[in-house]
């Protein structure tokens, strides 16, 4: 049995513990450790088998609480207590919420990671934004477009998926990776060589991200996968030309609270959800959608007419945001 | 004239972070007022009789038998694997504990029981008497006794008397290494080898290492002292030390069997365990020298989960597969 060990699982949630795992990794940091003594130290303080990933720069480590390296089973499982730095993620093998001895050494370990892979691995790659025009440009030769890919870390023989950005950026992702929260078109996984059709579709998928505003209300990050055969919509010529689109334009002009209404509306599974979405009594809400629906013109509390509704929302987001 | 003392060797960086961890229950400098205290905390959880059984694997027995010369009867840890694969050989364990410290059972589950597995040895495991209530020669002569009796009861116990050897840890790689020079000088049984791990064996207490470390990792200079007073009293450090208390004392270090010596770079022990070994090639000797680079003393039972730890626990079961394989 490791002392050290056996000695904070007596002390477990006790101050004392805490301090004995930060005074360790903080010797670590100190003594210029390596990612494996820092990963082996997690394991053997936590007790569980601790792994470092970090995709972006194809580092793996994983020790047992007995400080042996092991090798990876599989992929992580996103239940596992984990914490990233940078492109790292660190995570204990552990079912459940971390201890607090847990946490701390979490904590603490993630932070001394984070410095020796700055140190010794490089910086992350920047984002590259030739790179990546290279990688989802689909005449370019196949080997240069993969070659630029290992250079953003991609995995080369994993799948990826690009994101289209409301800034005209696209930026490109090992598939398991977290998309951006901001306003984002999201394509679907592909090899490296499809790079281009994610882009295309994550270029599609952005017009049907809405600000998430009074104006444009709306989920602000969609997946292209998730659009199915709304998809098509973004092939009509001038949307702002079809007429539910011109009377939703009308409506929205009668009172601040038309489109967040209306949307809710549209976007939920009954008028009881759509006035907790609103945080409205149900009485107003019924007031206001018949309101909405005079300027309307139709009826929206019918799956027909729904549906117009869905429709005509999606089609002023696809006019707000052109291609 | 000032003089300063060299900048220590740094800690392996593992080893450390362990040793800044527990800092607050591992001090460098141990003063024999400690004595008590440290006795009735390494009494701890004894090493149980199914921790040694290992599930039936090995055979346990203590056994008493006679002291050295009319001295008191001693009490020898026998481990029998039950279901030897090839013949048995004798691995006599010496434990560790400054002098002043430990039992036969000291670092036997941890370590012994594996190479036993491995390379089919019976473990004898001797309880000497110890200091300062005994104080030289009556521990070694203990060992010595129970060397002499493990020897003699080799068909008993079943195994090969050309395959005996000896090791120890720290105080009791000191007694080992002096076993050894008993067993040449007075004839006793051969040995086929003799393991010192971080073995405490220079009295003097005064190497560029001994004071390089002083108030640094574990067993530093004033802890150094403490044992050595423990055994020799006023005696220590003086002219006339025998060999057989402090085994760098010997003059001739000629005609013994192969030695396995290993320390940390950063320990007290250091530079008296590198002379040893250097000395038994001088004097036309095998030996095997290992230094763990910024390993204090100890190091692989502190943090067994070290990356230096399971390095040096490779080196030590590579050389016993020479010494019983080979």
């Amino acid at each position: 049995m490791n002392e050290l060990a056996a000695r904070l699982a007596a002390l477990d949630a006790d101050a004392g513990a805490a301090l004995q795992v930060i005074a360790y990794f903080d010797s670590l940091v100190e003594g210029r450790a390596g990612l494996q003594s820092i990963v082996r130290g997690a394991a053997v303080l936590a007790g569980c088998p601790a792994r470092l990933d970090d995709d972006a720069r194809r580092v793996h480590i994983r020790m047992l609480p007995d400080g042996i390296a092991a090798p990876l089973p599989g992929p992580a499982d996103g239940s596992w207590p984990g914490q990233p730095v940078g492109t790292a993620m660190l995570r204990l093998e552990r079912a459940g919420e971390p201890g607090p001895v847990d946490a701390m050494v979490l904590e603490r370990a993630t932070g001394a990671a984070g410095a020796v892979l700055d140190r010794t691995r490089g910086r992350a790659p920047a984002r590259d934004p030739a790179a990546v025009e290279l990688v989802v440009d689909a005449s370019a030769p196949a080997d240069v477009r993969l070659q630029a890919a290992r250079r953003l870390g991609l995995p080369v023989h994993g799948t990826a998926y690009a994101v289209a950005l409301a800034s005209g950026e696209c930026r490109l992702a090992a598939a398991g990776t977290p998309a951006p929260t901001t306003r984002a078109g999201i394509g679907p996984a592909v090899p490296l060589l499809d790079l281009p059709e994610s882009h295309r579709a994550a270029r599609t998928a952005l017009r049907f991200a809405a600000e998430g505003t009074d104006e444009d209300p709306g989920e602000t990050s969609v997946h292209f996968e998730e659009l199915g055969a709304l998809a098509v919509l973004a092939a009509v010529p001038h949307p702002a030309g079809v007429p539910d689109v011109r009377a939703l334009e009308h409506a929205a002009g009668g009172a601040s609270w038309v489109l967040t209404t209306l949307h809710a509306v549209a976007s939920t599974s009954s008028l009881r959800a759509a006035a907790t979405v609103l945080c409205l009594h149900h009485s107003t809400l019924q007031d206001r959608i018949g309101h909405a629906e005079h300027l309307l013109g139709w009826s929206v509390r019918e799956p027909q007419g729904r549906l117009r509704l869905q429709l005509a929302l999606t089609l002023r987001r696809l006019h707000r945001h052109p291609s | 004239m000032t003089t300063t003392r060299a900048l220590p060797p740094p800690f392996d960086p593992e080893l450390g972070a362990a040793l800044a961890a527990m800092a607050d229950s591992l001090p460098p400098a141990v003063t024999p007022d400690m004595i008590p205290a440290l006795r009735q905390r390494g009494a701890g959880p004894r090493t149980t009789d199914d921790e040694l059984r290992r599930d039936g694997r090995f055979s346990i027995e203590e056994r008493a038998v006679p002291g050295l010369d009319g001295d008191p009867d001693i009490s020898l840890l026998i481990c029998r694997p039950t279901a030897p694969t090839g013949t048995l050989g004798c691995l006599y364990h010496v434990h560790g504990g400054g002098m002043f410290l430990g039992d036969n059972r000291t670092g036997v589950p941890q370590m012994l029981l594996d190479w036993a597995e491995e390379f089919n040895l019976v473990v004898v495991s001797v309880e000497y008497r110890l200091a300062p209530e005994t104080q030289h020669p009556g521990p070694v002569h203990d060992c010595y006794a129970g060397l002499l009796w493990t020897a003699e009861h080799a068909g008993e116990l079943g195994f090969d008397p050309d395959r005996l050897m000896i090791a120890g840890a720290s105080a009791g790689g000191g007694l080992a290494a002096a076993v050894a020079l008993m067993v040449r000088d007075l004839g006793g049984p051969a040995l086929l080898g003799q393991m010192l791990i971080y073995p405490m064996l220079d009295d003097r207490n005064n190497t560029p290492s001994a004071l390089q470390m002083a108030g640094l990792g574990i067993w530093d200079y004033t802890a150094n002292q403490t044992g050595w007073g423990a055994l020799l009293g006023d005696a220590a450090g003086g002219p006339d030390v025998s060999p057989y208390a402090a085994p760098a004392r010997a003059e001739d270090l000629s005609g013994l069997p192969p030695a396995f010596v290993e320390v940390g770079s950063a320990e007290t022990f250091r530079d008296e365990d590198v002379a040893y070994a250097s000395r038994i090639w001088q004097a036309g000797g095998q030996a095997e020298l290992h230094v763990w680079p910024g390993a204090f003393h100890g190091f692989d039972m502190t943090m067994p989960t070290a990356q230096i730890s399971r390095d040096a626990r490779r080196a030590r079961v590579a050389w016993l597969n020479r010494l019983f394989n080979a």
